[in-house]
């Protein structure tokens, strides 16, 4: 109860001479960091990300490496060596929307911006850290999917080796996650809510994705390539099940920009909008 | 020291802030009194640079909030709702903000301890009550020992014990010279704890005063007399110039205009008439309250407007 009449202070004396420097980006990344790290739902989708990158590709990489080994096959085995990373986006923009929109559901937000009055550097924070956490657990992921369906492979004559394009879909899985995590980061602050959040990545991801595949003629195939599954995805994979899209890192030089384009709007807005 | 200068604020077509001037001194207890509905909560989020204003300016030690420095240390608010997620326990919440600002892990104890939140610091904050999560708000508001404390609406959902507590760290947090700005709807409690009013209604200052001179002025009284002749008794008073207003509920009693019993009763006996009942009434600063937003009042029901003051 001391800590308090401790500090008395001065009634004319303005704060400056008492307070330290402004905390720069490491304070909002460390203040960040300990809010990820505080709140059960990161390691929820964490544990998600794994369990359906890493296990449901090593279970259909069990499954299925008889009938790759077969000569009836009409799939490489490499196109599954990354199979679960194809659902583990979910649990990415999942993560990457709940680090905004938890706190826009309790007000919390506000508290974040009386803290760290600069929003720009509350988001810039934000999104290190989710694309960190995602690359990292994304990449780490993909080899669990790997090193848990080779033995399979290998079992099968079909055992592939941990380079070129297969270890480019390792770090590449890290890499387009890391990309969503911030994407979602994006349309976190942009719609502020939850459930809208949630709703439209996954929607875009896994309904629209799919569904421009039935638009015909050349914008038809355009849009299919243009799609983030599909521009970001490519590097994730080391055999593609579609061949018509962008190479890999071509595709993820475009993912980026779309990315970029969604951060940009969100930061404007951010910047303009009443907490 | 926080300084408003024609802060407005308007949402679609109506302003919530109206144009508003005011300053709030260090040391003292400056209560910011309304209706909801009034502004006091845009106010505060302008105050701390959640919402823009519209217009007009407001500053925290002579600079918009978040300018220079550790804003924590500079400025500690309670806001409405707590504003804490959930699903993170006490002690996280006041870790992270502490990250935020540079302020020493060892403060979150001190903190904690000092809002008695210590035994549950480690529970989440969705299991917490809301006199709970309102002394969270205000261990979050003390994090950085700030000069200027800012709380809205503090004492909801605390017990009277709570109420008690809030006014008593207010009044000590006045003392040791920091400006402290609280928001209520509740004039009974502000009389308790602030030490200067400023009454908003309808996004205007309706007043900016001393606790002391608003109770002078506002809070008139008059004498309440009970009598078998209330018509006579009524001329009588009136023929003296005392104004009277008979009381609808009861048709013996009188509602005297006056301050002084004695004098009405001496007026009354001395004219030969019987008295069954005179009481000096205090109109309550809640009526004075009242009266004074009546009419700034934005969402009302209709069947009465504040009692006579």
């Amino acid at each position: 109860m001391t800590a308090l009449a401790e500090k008395t202070r001065q009634t004319q004396q303005p704060q400056s001479a008492t307070s330290t420097r402004a905390p720069g980006l490491g304070a909002a990344l460390r203040a960040e960091w300990l809010k990820l790290t505080t709140v059960r739902s990161t390691w929820w989708t964490l544990i998600a990300l794994v369990v359906v990158g890493g296990g449901l590709t090593i279970l259909l990489g069990a499954m299925n490496a008889e009938w790759l080994a077969s000569p009836g096959a009409d799939e490489a085995p490499a196109a599954f060596i990354t199979w679960g990373m194809m659902l583990a986006p979910a649990a990415a923009v999942v993560l990457g929307a709940l680090v905004v929109t938890s706190e826009y559901g309790s007000g919390m937000i506000r508290s974040s911006f009386a803290a760290v009055p600069s929003r720009g550097r509350v988001m810039l924070a934000k999104s290190i850290l989710v694309a960190t956490l995602l690359f990292v657990a994304g990449t780490a992921t993909a080899f669990l999917g790997y090193f848990g369906t080779n033995p399979f492979f290998e079992a099968e004559g079909i055992g592939l080796p941990l380079e070129g394009d297969v270890l480019r879909a390792m770090y590449g899985s890290g890499l387009y996650l890391a990309g969503l995590g911030v994407l979602a980061v994006a349309v976190g602050f942009l719609v502020r809510h939850t459930a809208a959040a949630v709703s439209i990545l996954l929607g875009t991801l896994f309904v629209v994705g799919p569904m421009v595949l039935l638009v015909p003629g050349a914008v038809g195939d355009w849009i299919v390539k243009l799609m983030p599954n599909n521009t970001g995805g490519g590097v994730a994979a080391a055999v593609s099940f579609n061949p018509n899209l962008l190479d890999p890192w071509t595709g993820y030089a475009v993912f980026l920009a779309e990315v970029v384009i969604v951060v940009a709007v969100a930061a404007w807005t951010l910047r303009r909008r009443d907490a | 020291m926080i300084h408003a200068h024609q802060l407005t604020k308007r949402f679609g077509g109506s302003a919530a802030v109206d144009a508003i001037d005011f300053t709030v001194e260090p040391g003292r207890v400056t209560g910011f009194l309304g209706p909801n509905g009034a502004g006091k909560s845009t106010t505060m989020r302008m105050i701390l640079g959640l919402d823009a204003p519209t217009a007009g300016s407001v500053t925290v030690n002579g600079r918009a909030y978040g300018t220079a420095g550790a804003p924590l240390r500079e400025i500690g608010a309670l806001l409405e709702a707590g504003a804490v997620h959930p699903g993170r326990s006490a002690r996280g919440h006041l870790r992270w903000m502490a990250a935020s600002n540079q302020i020493p892990a060892s403060r979150v104890d001190e903190v904690l301890d000092l809002v008695g939140l210590t035994a549950v610091a480690d529970r989440r904050v969705g299991k917490f009550s809301l006199g709970m999560g309102q002394r969270l708000g205000i261990a979050a508001a003390l994090l950085g020992d700030p000069g200027v404390v800012v709380l809205d609406e503090p004492v909801n959902g605390l017990d009277p014990e709570g109420i008690r507590w809030v006014r008593v760290l207010a009044r000590r947090l006045a003392d040791e010279g920091r400006t402290v700005f609280v928001s209520s709807h509740l004039m009974s409690e502000m009389a308790l704890m602030a030490d200067h009013l400023i009454v908003i209604g309808r996004g205007r200052i309706l007043a900016d005063t001393s606790m002391a001179d608003f109770m002078r002025d506002h809070a008139a009284s008059h004498v309440l007399v009970r009598t078998p002749q209330p018509v006579e008794v009524a001329r009588l008073l009136a023929d003296h110039g005392v104004e009277v207003t008979p009381q609808a509920s009861d048709d013996r009693s009188l509602h005297v205009h006056a301050g002084d019993p004695a004098a009405v009763g001496e007026l009354v006996g001395a004219a030969g008439f019987t008295l069954h009942e005179l009481t000096l009434v205090r109109s309550s600063l809640e009526d004075a309250f009242m009266t004074l937003t009546a009419d700034a009042v934005e969402y009302h029901a209709t069947e009465q407007k504040g009692v006579a003051a």
